[in-house]
This record gives C-alpha cells, structure tokens and sequence, in this order.
C-alpha cells in the first residue's frame, strides 16, 4: 500500500504562487443582518450584494461606495445574486423568497444604449408566454404552470427591477448559462419541480428532472459542453442536455454538499461541504475525489474558481476565514492537479455561528470578495 | 592621502572611520573640489554627517542647512558602519555620499468638511498650471486668493479659500448639475473649470467672483458626452482648451472646450429609455457636444489620463489592464507600450497616475488613508517579486487628521485618499472618504520645479 501523498511533487512554496489576494482592501457596508450572496459584473466594475434587509445593492467595486439599491423583498432575504454572463447587456438576477427579479440596474456601466439593449432582452419573452399553449392535466384542467413571468411593482420597475419570476417555494441558487439566455434557479423545498431552467428569450420556465435522488442542493452549466450539474446532498450527477441522460454519477464523499464549481477547463470540480471538507474532483480520472481536505473548523458553504486566467480557487467558511489555494490544472491527462493552500483570509466575524456565506473572483485580476453574516462585504487583494 | 579632517574627533574615540565622497546636484551648495574626500567616523547618522557638512571647514553656511543622504539611492537612515555591515562592505571603502536640501515633514493645517466622500481636489495659485494659464484672461491669482476645488461623491462641486469658506457650490442635478458623483476636477484657468463623472459626463463650468470675493458662482457651460461608463479622471491644457480624459469603458478621450469647435453629440447617448426622468426635471438648457476622438486601446478600465506638463502634445494613461500608455493626442496614434507588473502597489500607482518631471518628488495617494510623499532620487532596482521597474521609499507619510491616533483600519475603512494637489502656495490638498479635504504644510516640501 503506498500513500498517494508520497508520490506527489514537492509542493512549491506559497511566495513562488504569487498573484494572490492576501490583504482586505475595501469594505462594504451599508446592509442591514448577513449578507447571504454577492458576484462582480462581467465588466469588474461592480459588486451586487444580497442580503436578509431583503435588499439587492450594486457598489463600486474599488471604493465601497454603493451605487444603487433596491428592496425587493418586503419579510425575505435575498438568498443570491448573480450577474448574466456577456458583456452586450447589464442584467443582475436575484431571488428573494419564490420571486426571481431581473434587474437592470442603473449605474456607470449602463449607459441609454446600454439600457435599452438589456431591457430588449427582458421583454422580447413576452409574446411567449401568452401564446405557449398551457399542459392539461389527467383530468383535462389547465394545469397551473411552474412559473409566472410577470412586471413588478411599478415602483420597483422605477427602479429598475423589471421581471418577475414567480416560482412555488423560495430560490436558492441561480446558475446562468454562459450565452446568457438559459438559468437555472433551485428550490430546495420543491420536490418534483425543485430544479427549474429558465429561458430568458422565451420567458418560458421548464423542469427538467421529474425525479431526483435527493432534496437538490445546487446546480450549473458546463463551461463549454452541453452538460448540466446538479448536486445532492451527496452526490453530483452530470447530465447531458440535449440527450437528456445521465452521464456520471460523482461522488465526492461528503455529507452534506454545499457548493460546487466546474474548472473554466470543464474537467475539474472542486466541491465545498457543510462537514468541512473541500474536494477536488478530476472528471477524467475517478467520480471519487482525487484530493480531500480539511482545513476550516466550521462548514464550507462556497468554493469558486478563478475564471480569468489565474490559477486559483477559494473557499469560504462559517469558522469567518476564507482559504485561497493555488490550483493549476495541467492539460496532461495522466498529470493531476497541484494544489497548494497559499492564504486564509481572515477579517469577517462569525454572527450566531455563521461567517462567510459566499465568495466570487474579480473577472480579470487575483483579487476576491466575500460576503459575510457580520452584514459586510469585503475585497481582498 | 590629500583629506580635510572636520572637528569630529569627540565621536570617533573608539569607533572607525570611513573614507567618504560627497557629491551634489545642487550648484548652489557645492563643496570646493578639494574638499570633497573626507575621513569620517563610522558611528555617524544623518544628522552628523550634516553637521559636518555645515561645518566652517566646509561649507560654513550662515545658517545649518538639514541634509540628506543617498547611498546607492538609498537615503541613509542608519550609521555608516550599519550600512557597511548591511551591505557587506568594509571601512576600507570610499562611500559616495549624494546629499540634498532634507525635507521637513508637512505638518497638518486644515480640514475642510463636505456631506460625502471626496473624491478629488485641485488648487488655483499664482503658481499652479492654471493659475499661469490664466495670464491670457487677464485675470492674475492674487497672493491670498487662492483657491481650493474639490469634488464630492454628492455630485457637487465645491470652491474653497484657503480659510476653508466654501465660495460656491455647482448646481444640482436638476440645474445643469452632475447626475451622479463626481471623480474628478481640474481648474482650466482662472475662470474655467471642468469636471468628471460616474454619470458618464464631462462638464465645462464658468466660474465668478463677487467683488468681495466671498462669494462666487459656478455656471454650468457645456455637457461632454461620449464614454460608456464612469469617467474616473481628467486632465486639462488650458492653452489650447483640450481635455483629457480616462473611463471605466476602456478608452481616452480627447475634447475641446470650445463649443464651436466640439463635435456633436451623440443623441443616443444622451436620451435613452431612462432619461426621461431626468429631462422633465431639467430645466437649464447647456449646450452637448461629443468628443474629438475616443481611443480604446485599453483591454480594461482606465484609471488615469494625464498631459505631460512640459509638452501638452504628449499624454499618458494607466489602466487596470496594468499597461501604461504614451499617446500624442494630436493625432492619437499609440506609439509606446509599457507593461507594467501585476502587483498590488503597482494597482495603487495606476488608480493615480501623477505628473511626473525628471527630476524632483512625486506625491501620491493611496487606499490605506494616507498620502505619501516620494522622492524619485531615492529609488532603487525593484525586485521580481515587486514587478522589476523601478521602487521608491516614501520619504513622508501624512495621516488623515480626521484618523489621529486611532489605529489605521482595515482595508483603509472611511480613510482612503482619493486625490491630492501639491501647490507652492497652499501646500498638499488631499481629497478622502473621511469627508475632508485636508491640507498639510512643510517647510521644504515644496514641488520640484519650484524654485
Ligand atoms: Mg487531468
């Protein structure tokens, strides 16, 4: 029997993995109770944040200073927030309770072409859905659709808060697909339709998975293929969308699956647990994690790639810290990836046995944020 | 060995000596050539090395003039015989000594307190840019009428005298003003001013005194539309009336001040499907126009946009893409590409490009909440892992006065310094987060090219 570990390389030095954020450079304050979800803009400008005040808020990235805000909900938290991929419109989705909001925000970025390219692309769905012919049930009633697409409030429309998805039970995740038509959103609580996919075009809501082994935790798309994820409690299965069949059953070996991130390569996953444990899968090789480590004394509840070029990924923890690692994927197949934690990020304070909810990567620069229970946001760089 | 001993034999009782070699740049205060070498003991700082300097068989200066010291540089903050050690050198060395004029710390005068954050400030002097530039309008910066302008996450735009009066305030949003914060502003002349916004936005404003001058006004002129995003800095050249300008949409601007001779706006730009709340409440009618040129070669926000201050013909521009750039406005063309370091202190120095000359002292701000003054003699060969190029030590740190004896806090909390001025007059005006503009004062500290 010989340990794995010994036939690893000797780990280089954190010093030599330079770039990598190791010092917290801006705070975000202003939301009232944690802050439960927040992502940079495609463009690196801006962060959105969501919290339990029930607000979304947009600030400028480098300074802190919030540029925009919006309540969207009136008892509920905003359980997450995240930005439409590309650069053609500015479009930031959050869900608070079972409403989804599409938001065009009004800061530097959107300019009145800008602001009229991203509001096309929220209205032309809506000619769909009064034409889409609704399913019958067994018993030939209109069947009640998963999904309505509706306007806001005229005040929060004001504000730029423009459609609204209504689903049954509260959102918890929003996953978008890279073109930026199709998000998928999770609904724990939902049973049969707790995974719903979204088409943005259409405005148009479908259950892809009538059965599912297991209350779905999380889910995203392929960074390139037609694949789609969806993460149990304890496994992730991978399935082909255009196929419509299972293709991997991943098992990373924890209790309780929090989060999950897909490599910008496609063949690497790394997999965050409420039991601590952070796993790094190499989808080549095994669906049994290749490396598993324990570093945080509470729950993991976020790990995320970086996607703009650098090397690294991050988890975020309930013990307050974030843990960076430097993790270089190697095109061959035979090779594994190196991993070396080279950083904690410690700063957030831990509010009723809660710390940091969520992370993101800046699209360009080795710089992250976080967002945590103590009510800030914080840029580390 | 032909040296000239000065009185020191008190300090050199039991330590060695070294040979020295003291050189200058300063004509003025040159030593006869013969009397350059110099013996001295090793146990000796700054300080002493000063006093010998001053000494009667030296330079026998009417009054001590305070000196510092550059090694290879470095300035000599050690004794000589820790330099020797630090630098594995031994007394049988000859140290070249370069001393200068030392600076004296800026000490702390006023602050003067605004609604928001600060986010810029500039200052009209006899002395500064504009101040020059307003000999053509006939209308000289009187000694004691300076000015002090400061721009404000408020979107609003302050004139200050030296006594920290605000002297006028520009119009609000629904009057012509800024519809956002503003990000920068800059003096053109005496009685032109023009400033920059997250709104996307360039304005030119006029600017009059009451005879009293206790009061004034800031008459919006002319709205510049063009950049797609926030516009985080300008820079102005009074004499040919152009501005310059750098956005978060990743390209430079060039503009004229001169309505007639500006192109046409962009209508798109300035009445989308949101602006209609904004039209109903504005009731000025201040003319638009668009750019002369805008230039993206920038993959990633620009952070700063300067003139060079000896050739207006030149510019340069920082970006986030860690790239600086040499333009000739004139025709646009990039025609030198700097690749500068993916380093935190290397960020810090592109969110504030400032002017530099060949020679002399840099200032800067920077997100810890402080400001620091630089002195570009004192630079050395910066290592891999600072990105190469060339590093500097700050000669002099001021703190916020608002922060005075608390801890500094973390990530620069409600202290970060977002602009600062440096004018002969009224000395080193910084703009922060802590909603002052502050403004320290030394002895010494006073721009290069001053003289
Ligand atoms: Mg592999």
């Amino acid at each position: 029997n010989i340990d794995p570990a010994s036939l690893l390389p000797k780990l280089p030095k954190p010093e030599e993995l330079k770039p990598f954020p190791t010092v917290c450079s801006t705070l975000f304050r202003g939301h009232e109770g944690r802050v439960r979800s927040l992502a940079i803009d495609p463009s690196g400008n801006c962060l959105a944040s969501g919290g339990d005040d029930g607000t979304v808020r947009v600030w400028e990235l480098l300074t802190g200073k919030q540029l925009w805000s919006a309540k969207i909900g009136d008892d509920e938290a905003v359980n997450v927030v995240r930005w439409r991929p590309g650069r053609d419109a500015v479009i930031l989705s959050a869900a608070a309770g079972e409403d989804i909001y599409l938001i065009v925000p009004s800061v530097p970025d959107v300019n009145p072409k800008m602001e009229a390219a991203s509001k096309e692309l929220l209205d032309t769905g809506f000619g769909y859905a009064t034409n889409a012919t609704q399913a019958l049930t067994a018993n030939g009633q209109k069947k009640e659709p998963v999904a309505k697409w509706t306007r806001p409030s005229s005040r929060l429309q004001d504000e730029g808060v423009l459609i609204k998805i209504t689903v049954r039970t509260t959102v918890k995740v929003i996953s978008w697909h890279r073109r930026g038509d199709f998000f998928s959103t999770v609904s724990p609580t939902a049973q049969r339709s707790a995974v719903a996919i979204h088409t943005l075009s259409k405005h148009l809501t479908q259950i892809p998975f009538r059965r599912l082994p297991g209350i779905p935790q999380t889910v995203q798309f392929h960074p390139s293929r037609p694949l789609f994820f969806v993460a149990t409690q304890r496994t992730i299965r991978s399935y082909d969308l255009q196929k419509q069949e299972l293709v991997k059953i991943i098992q990373p070996g924890a209790r309780w699956i929090s989060s999950f991130d897909i490599h910008p390569g496609g063949d690497n996953l790394i997999v965050g647990s409420y039991d601590r444990r952070l796993l790094w899968h190499d989808l080549d090789l095994s669906t049994r994690p290749y490396k598993t480590m324990r570093f945080h004394s509470k729950a993991i509840r976020a790990v995320k790639y970086h996607k703009g070029g650098f090397p690294l990924f991050a988890d975020a923890s309930d013990d307050g810290s974030l843990q960076i690692f430097h993790g270089k994927v190697v095109s061959d197949m035979m090779e594994n990836a190196t991993i070396v934690p080279v950083k904690v990020l410690k700063g957030h304070k831990v509010k009723s046995a809660l710390g940091v909810m969520d992370i993101d990567w800046h699209p360009r620069e080795p710089w992250c944020v976080s967002a945590g229970a103590d009510g800030t946001c914080r840029l580390w760089m | 060995m032909d040296t000239e001993m000065a009185d020191t034999s008190a300090l050199s009782s039991h330590y060695g000596q070294v040979q020295v070699h003291f050189t200058t740049n300063s004509p003025d205060i040159e030593l006869p050539e013969g009397k350059r070498q110099l013996l001295v003991p090793t146990n000796v700082r700054r300080y002493g090395l000063s006093q010998i300097l001053n000494s009667e068989s030296m330079l026998d200066t009417p009054a001590p003039i305070p000196f510092d010291f550059l090694i290879n540089g470095t300035f000599l903050r050690t004794t000589l015989e820790e330099y020797l050690t630090a630098n594995g050198l031994s007394s049988e060395t000859t140290l070249s000594l370069q001393y200068v004029r030392s600076l004296i710390p800026p000490l702390f005068e006023a602050s003067f307190e605004h609604d928001d954050w600060v986010s810029c400030v500039d200052v009209l002097s006899s002395s500064s840019l504009a101040g020059t530039w307003g000999a053509n309008v006939n209308v000289p910066v009187v000694l004691g009428q300076e000015r002090i302008l400061s721009g404000s996450y408020d979107g609003l735009l302050r004139l200050w005298n030296k006594s920290g009066q605000a002297i006028a305030t520009s119009s609000s949003s629904s009057a012509g003003g800024h519809t956002a914060s503003i990000k920068s502003a800059k003096f053109i002349s005496p009685t032109q001013i023009a400033s920059s916004s997250l709104d996307r936005t360039i304005r030119i404003w006029k600017y009059s005194e009451a005879d009293d001058h206790f009061s004034g006004e800031l008459k919006p002129v002319l709205e510049l539309y063009g950049h797609l995003g926030g516009i985080d800095s300008i820079d102005v050249h009074g004499p040919s009336n152009r501005i310059l300008s750098a956005s978060t949409d990743g390209s430079i601007g060039l503009w004229t001040t001169a309505k007639n001779s500006a192109p046409a706006a962009d209508e798109a730009l300035i009445s989308g499907p949101n602006a209609k709340r904004r039209k109903l409440t504005t009731s000025t009618n201040t003319p638009q126009r668009g750019p002369l040129s805008l230039i993206s070669s920038h993959t990633a926000p620009v952070s700063a946009a300067i003139f060079n201050p000896l050739d207006s013909t030149v510019a340069y521009s920082a970006s986030q893409d860690h790239t600086v750039r040499t333009m000739a406005p004139a025709e646009f063309g990039t025609f030198e590409v700097r690749e500068l370091a993916r380093k935190m202190k290397e960020t810090a120095w592109l969110e504030r490009l400032k002017e530099t000359t060949g020679r002399g002292r840099r200032n800067q701000s920077v997100r810890d909440g402080t400001c620091r003054v630089w002195d570009l003699r004192s630079s050395r060969t910066g290592t891999k892992d600072e990105g190469n190029g060339v590093v500097g030590e700050a000669v002099y740190v001021i703190e916020r006065e608002s922060q005075k004896g608390k801890k500094r806090p973390v990530g620069g909390e409600g202290i970060k310094v977002y602009g600062v001025a440096w004018d002969k007059e009224v000395g080193i005006v910084s703009a922060s987060e802590d909603k002052m503009v502050q403004i320290n004062r030394g002895r010494g500290v006073t721009r290069p090219n001053d003289p």
